[in-house]
């Protein structure tokens, strides 16, 4: 039975826990959440998938043929005009410059939807959080999850192409997952932070549309980290991005097992970022409704 | 006070009080947030003050008030939308909160879709909701309009289908905000009748400018004025006052802006 106890404006946590307790409850209370408001976040799935596209005769489609010209162009432009092939910089495995830097637009393209978007979240559902009794942290999981489908398209047309191109995959591909959670885990913590940010002040989402396209350079999306002079090829990694965007590249282009310093590095800027923004919006959710 | 007792009260207020921060500067909010362990950078306006109430398990209260007095922001703090400035609050018990009737609908999808939206929204399963769906849209009334769009919908049409919606929901606490001025006659009656009959087993929170409804459904009657409880009991007693009331005080241009000029005065 839901039972509300408030005191002071402070809501009262019934249990009486010890350190261990609370620290097991902090770790496990955003799944849990999760789980508990599947249905809801299924229904609201479906229809931010079909807002996506609403008012649109071709729908889905759009969705696959906007990866297949982006690659079709960069193979045109990067075969005939430019030739750039580009190796990992240890073994000299040679890629496709084309399937090199689509491979890192999909996974910039992932970060900047979530980045542009997660500041306006909480406006878009005003209505929702302000009339209802509304779990407003599940909206960027949410979102995370609309965009992830986009992703795993484009990543469908490029495995296609890769497959086409090179007559193989390397058996690597197989351990995508293991760096794709982590990734999502990552931008959801990121938009739990934006999300309530953005509910105080639109200069949040300001902010993320003059940074995000700047932050496409900062990144190895053009280019990889190997290509860098020695200082920067290290201060890189301090751009969360470069760690997902290099270890993605390894396990789906050039076949092999990332550096583990490289993927440790990631899998921590993965949980801190979902622990601290779960953390943040927690901590604000009870102002956000009274500022929106 | 009893177990027995205390385990029949859903409701349970105690001095308690609602102040939204007014900022002086439109950037304040920013201090506030990293400065406000400090130094507040904010006045209170308080919108509830002092509210204590109790409500026993099958009670129906009706809630009076002019415009603005504060009986929304009562009904969205006991809903736990959002969460009082000062005192306390226990609720027990599932709540179902019928406020601002269809303004979450998606106007692009079409009725059905948003029934399952609401459905969700409202706590119930995607199967609950797939085998309540006819009951749903029956109570509805609006025919082959379930499959059109809901920008289509005239208002009306609207509230009969988010109404019905929370009429399935099997909630113990029922929390109903104005919700029915704008059905036709003939709908209001409908659900009037499906709250009186709510009422057999559930508790009833309701709001609503029509003194009849008040007279028909509930068992106590409170009037808040300015955030206050002013009076509450009978509801014939207190309907009555009420009335008295609003033919001596006319209604006034002033009555947003002097209320907040007597709390800046107060120094609160």
């Amino acid at each position: 039975m839901p039972s509300v106890k408030v005191v002071n404006g402070k809501q009262i946590v019934v249990e009486n826990l010890g350190p261990i307790e609370r620290l097991v409850s902090f770790v496990s209370k955003p799944f849990v959440r999760m789980w508990h408001h599947r249905d809801l976040i299924a229904a609201i799935l479906r229809r931010e998938v079909r807002e996506r596209f609403k008012g649109s005769i071709a729908g889905w489609i759009w969705a696959i043929i906007a990866p297949l010209l982006a690659i079709g162009v960069y193979t045109f432009a990067f075969t005939t005009t430019l030739s750039l092939p580009v190796s990992d910089g240890t073994d000299g495995k040679q890629v496709s410059y084309s399937l090199f830097i689509f491979s890192g637009i999909i996974v910039f393209n992932f970060f900047s939807e979530m980045a542009f978007r997660a500041p306006m979240l909480l406006h878009e559902y005003t209505h929702f959080i302000k009339q209802t009794i509304f779990p407003s942290d599940m909206l960027p999981v949410i979102s995370t999850l609309r965009a992830t489908a986009y992703t795993l398209i484009s990543g469908a047309v490029m495995l296609i192409f890769q497959f086409a191109m090179t007559g193989s995959l390397p058996w690597t591909v197989l351990l995508l997952p293991f760096i794709f959670i982590p990734f999502m885990a990552f931008l959801i913590g990121m938009s739990w932070f934006l999300a309530a940010l953005g509910a105080f002040t639109r200069d949040a989402g300001y902010l993320m549309i003059t940074i995000v396209p700047l932050f496409m350079f900062a990144t190895p999306v053009f280019y990889s980290h190997a290509q860098l002079p020695e200082p920067f090829n290290f201060w890189i990694y301090a751009n969360a991005l470069t760690g997902f965007v290099e270890v993605m590249r390894d396990v789906v282009l050039f076949g092999k097992l990332p550096n583990m310093i490289v993927y440790g590095w990631t899998l921590l800027i993965s949980v801190f970022s979902f622990y601290f923004g779960y953390w943040f919006f927690d901590r604000y959710r009870n102002v956000i409704v009274d500022v929106l | 006070m009893s177990s027995s007792t205390s385990s029949e009260i859903v409701v349970e207020a105690k001095n308690l009080g609602k102040a939204f921060q007014l900022y002086a500067h439109r950037n304040d909010w920013l201090k506030q947030v990293l400065l406000g362990w400090w130094k507040a950078y904010f006045k209170p306006f308080w919108v509830l003050r002092d509210i204590s109430l109790e409500v026993k398990k099958g009670e129906s209260i009706g809630i009076l008030g002019r415009n603005g007095c504060g009986k929304s922001t009562l009904l969205q703090v006991i809903c736990g939308m959002t969460l009082p400035s000062h005192g306390e609050l226990r609720v027990n018990g599932r709540i179902a909160p019928v406020l601002a009737l269809g303004s979450t609908f998606d106007m692009e999808l079409s009725g059905r879709e948003n029934v399952l939206i609401g459905g969700a929204v409202l706590g119930l399963k995607r199967s609950e909701v797939l085998r309540k769906f006819d009951s749903i849209a029956e109570f509805a009334g609006i025919g082959e309009y379930m499959d059109q769009p809901v920008k289509h919908y005239s208002m009306g049409m609207r509230t009969r289908l988010a109404f019905s919606i929370c009429a399935h929901v099997e909630a113990e606490i029922l929390v109903v905000d104005e919700a029915l001025s704008v059905g036709d006659a003939a709908f209001q009656r409908k659900c009037l009748d499906w709250i009186d009959n709510f009422r057999k087993t559930g508790t009833l929170l309701f709001v609503s400018h029509s003194m009849a409804e008040v007279r028909r459904l509930c068992t106590r009657a409170i009037w808040i004025e300015e955030g206050r409880i002013r009076e509450q009991g009978d509801p014939n007693d207190v309907i009555r006052s009420y009335h008295r009331a609003l033919l001596v005080e006319k209604d006034d241009v002033q009555r947003f802006s002097s209320g907040n000029a007597k709390q800046a005065a107060a120094g609160e």
